[in-house]
């Protein structure tokens, strides 16, 4: 997808999130407010227009925690160019969610 | 330990996400579940309180949280279709076949649930009137008109008869009836109170009335068409001719059976008819013979004699009013012996086998192939069921003969044509894997048929079987052949996984 692809709020604040480090389907809902009926769908299109790609922890990791494994997503180079696009377009959108870099600053 | 509502709670969570999941296609259902149980699971570890319990509110939100699962998988299914990925398992698979009867099934069963005419006819088959009340008319006139007088039913009620053990009389009439400010004008029998019980006819919604006012009791279709079939309308006081009159039942759908066709029933005491109606005006005599009365009807081929009132013998003809229903079940048997009876003769019964390959089908596969076949003529027979009941009674609110006759010939036919298209479907499907072969082939020149054989070939995507049918069937290929793959074509096949 083009990196000026124009993305709605709702899949904008989950890039955001995604990028700002909440990798999971329900950390995102979490920090955006949006209920699963929105997050996980809006995820699905964004998988398929490769701005986020998703992979499962792997087994190892969750065995030791005594949980199941859980999936996680990240922002692709596409994913990047589409955000920093759409925070031209949504000023606020940093504001509500800083990435993990602006965090640590 | 968890508390039941825990418990419940989980359940009715892990079907949503079950449910849900079968809206996913098959290729990425496993991986979806594993997300979204794996998302449960630390959704409600978020929720855990320090007592390991989840409050009521709390699992209503983990609730909600699963709910938009069925969103999600939606959204994963549409983007599938739209990819163009459908999954090669169903595609013409046995099973979205079966999938798609018993939608139809199911379909038709909602449709023909919602029918009010259907219950009517329920009704009407159950209802049986009373076997020894007996219509008596005029041997000389017809038992449908009206032939015995108003003076001659009192007569002969009030002084001892040899024959009859009860006698019950109405007599029709138009008349104009006002409710409210609506006017209508029906077809009213005014009938002695003794009417419904002499017949044995339970009313339905009947309604206990002490204020001294004529009761009236409505038929069933003018129950349906100017009450909507509400059932409140008992004890409702309607104006009749010239007085007031207060519902008091429902005649059960089978009431029509009765001549003159009244749409209500206007109650009365013997007293009243005799000041109503002149002596002389005929009406419908309904009798109870005595045991007296029957032998005399047996003996003299139903024909009785009794005086009038001239003190004249007049012979007298006495006729059943039950008229005979069928029943939706002796309607949709008969249909169903019907359709199977003329099977044959409108397409053939064979599956298309031929002994000639040296392939032998194992007992599993020959199982499932006519377990698969049975499916489909069992859900054919419902849809038959069903969907004739819906054909039969979507316009009518109400039990006719007419729908009777529409349910008989539509249920025959439904199932006549379904049961021809399971067989030539069946013939189509690869005997490995039940699914249609695909990718028809012509293959030959009609015009050198006796020099080489000339058809058509489809084959199984599964990469199992080659099916050859004939366009012109001779002496050597009458009849279509399979030809088994053997593994070495196995490589071409996306999906030879299959089966």
């Amino acid at each position: 997808m083009a990196a000026e692809a124009k993305l709605s709020h709702t899949a904008a604040m989950i890039l955001q999130a995604i990028s700002a480090g909440y990798v999971y389907g329900f950390s995102i809902m979490e920090v955006t407010g949006l209920p699963s009926g929105t997050v996980y769908p809006a995820m699905r299109r964004l998988e398929r227009d490769d701005l986020i790609r998703s992979q499962w922890e792997r087994q190892s990791i969750a065995d030791a925690e005594q949980r199941p494994p859980r999936k996680y997503y990240k922002l692709t180079t596409a994913g990047r160019s589409t955000l920093d696009a759409s925070r031209k377009r949504y000023p606020l959108l940093e504001r509500l969610m800083p990435t993990e870099e602006a965090r640590s600053l | 330990m968890k508390s039941p509502s825990d418990v419940a709670f989980s359940a009715i969570q892990r079907t949503a996400l079950h449910t849900a999941s079968l809206l996913v296609p098959a290729a990425e259902r496993e991986d979806w579940s594993s997300e979204w149980l794996s998302e449960l699971w630390h959704v409600r570890s978020s929720y855990v309180r320090i007592d390991e319990t989840i409050s009521i509110q709390s699992q209503g939100e983990i609730t909600w949280f699963c709910l938009g699962s069925f969103s999600d998988a939606l959204c994963v299914r549409e983007l599938s279709v739209k990819s163009g990925h459908r999954s090669p398992h169903m595609h013409g698979s046995a099973a979205q076949s079966l999938l798609w009867l018993s939608a139809i099934l199911l379909l038709c069963f909602l449709i023909t649930s919602l029918l009010p005419g259907l219950r009517a006819e329920r009704e009407a088959a159950q209802f049986v009137i009373n076997p020894n009340a007996l219509l008596i008319s005029e041997a000389a006139g017809h038992s449908s008109k009206p032939s015995i007088p108003a003076g001659l039913y009192l007569n002969w009620k009030y002084t001892r008869q040899r024959y009859f053990q009860d006698l019950a009389f109405y007599h029709v009439t138009r008349e104009t009836a006002q409710s409210g400010s609506a006017r209508v004008t029906w077809k009213v029998a005014r009938s002695s109170t003794n009417l419904f019980s002499l017949l044995g006819v339970p009313l339905k919604y009947a309604f206990d009335d002490n204020s001294g006012l004529p009761s009236i009791i409505l038929s069933h279709e003018v129950w349906m068409r100017s009450f909507a079939g509400n059932p409140n309308v008992t004890g409702k006081v309607l104006r009749i001719a010239h007085g007031n009159a207060r519902i008091a039942g429902v005649a059960p759908a089978a009431a029509w059976r009765l001549p003159g066709a009244p749409d209500i029933w206007l109650l009365q005491a013997d007293t009243q008819i005799a000041t109503d109606l002149p002596f002389r005006t005929p009406g419908y005599l309904i009798a109870q013979l005595s045991p007296r009365g029957q032998d005399a009807m047996l003996r003299d081929d139903n024909g009785i004699s009794a005086r009038n009132l001239e003190d004249l013998l007049i012979d007298l003809s006495a006729t059943p009013i039950n008229a005979p229903v069928e029943g939706l079940w002796n309607l949709y048997g008969f249909a169903l012996f019907l359709a199977l009876v003329a099977l044959p003769a409108v397409s053939s019964v064979s599956l298309g086998e031929t002994h000639l390959t040296p392939h032998r089908a194992s007992s599993r596969e020959s199982i499932r192939r006519f377990f698969f076949l049975g499916c489909k003529f069992v859900l054919i027979a419902g849809i038959g069921l069903f969907a004739s009941c819906d054909i039969a009674y979507c316009y009518t609110s109400s039990f006719s003969p007419a729908a009777e006759c529409l349910q008989l010939i539509s249920c025959f036919a439904i199932c006549l044509i379904g049961f021809r298209w399971a067989l030539a479907d069946q013939r189509h499907r690869c005997p490995v894997c039940l699914r249609r072969v695909t990718n028809p082939a012509s293959v030959g020149l009609a015009s050198r048929t006796f020099l080489g054989w000339n058809g058509t070939e489809m084959i199984c995507m599964g990469g199992h079987t080659l099916l050859h049918v004939p366009s012109l069937p001779t002496s050597w290929f009458s009849d279509q052949r399979w030809l088994y793959l053997d593994s070495s074509w196995q490589f071409l096949f996306a999906d030879s996984s299959v089966g």
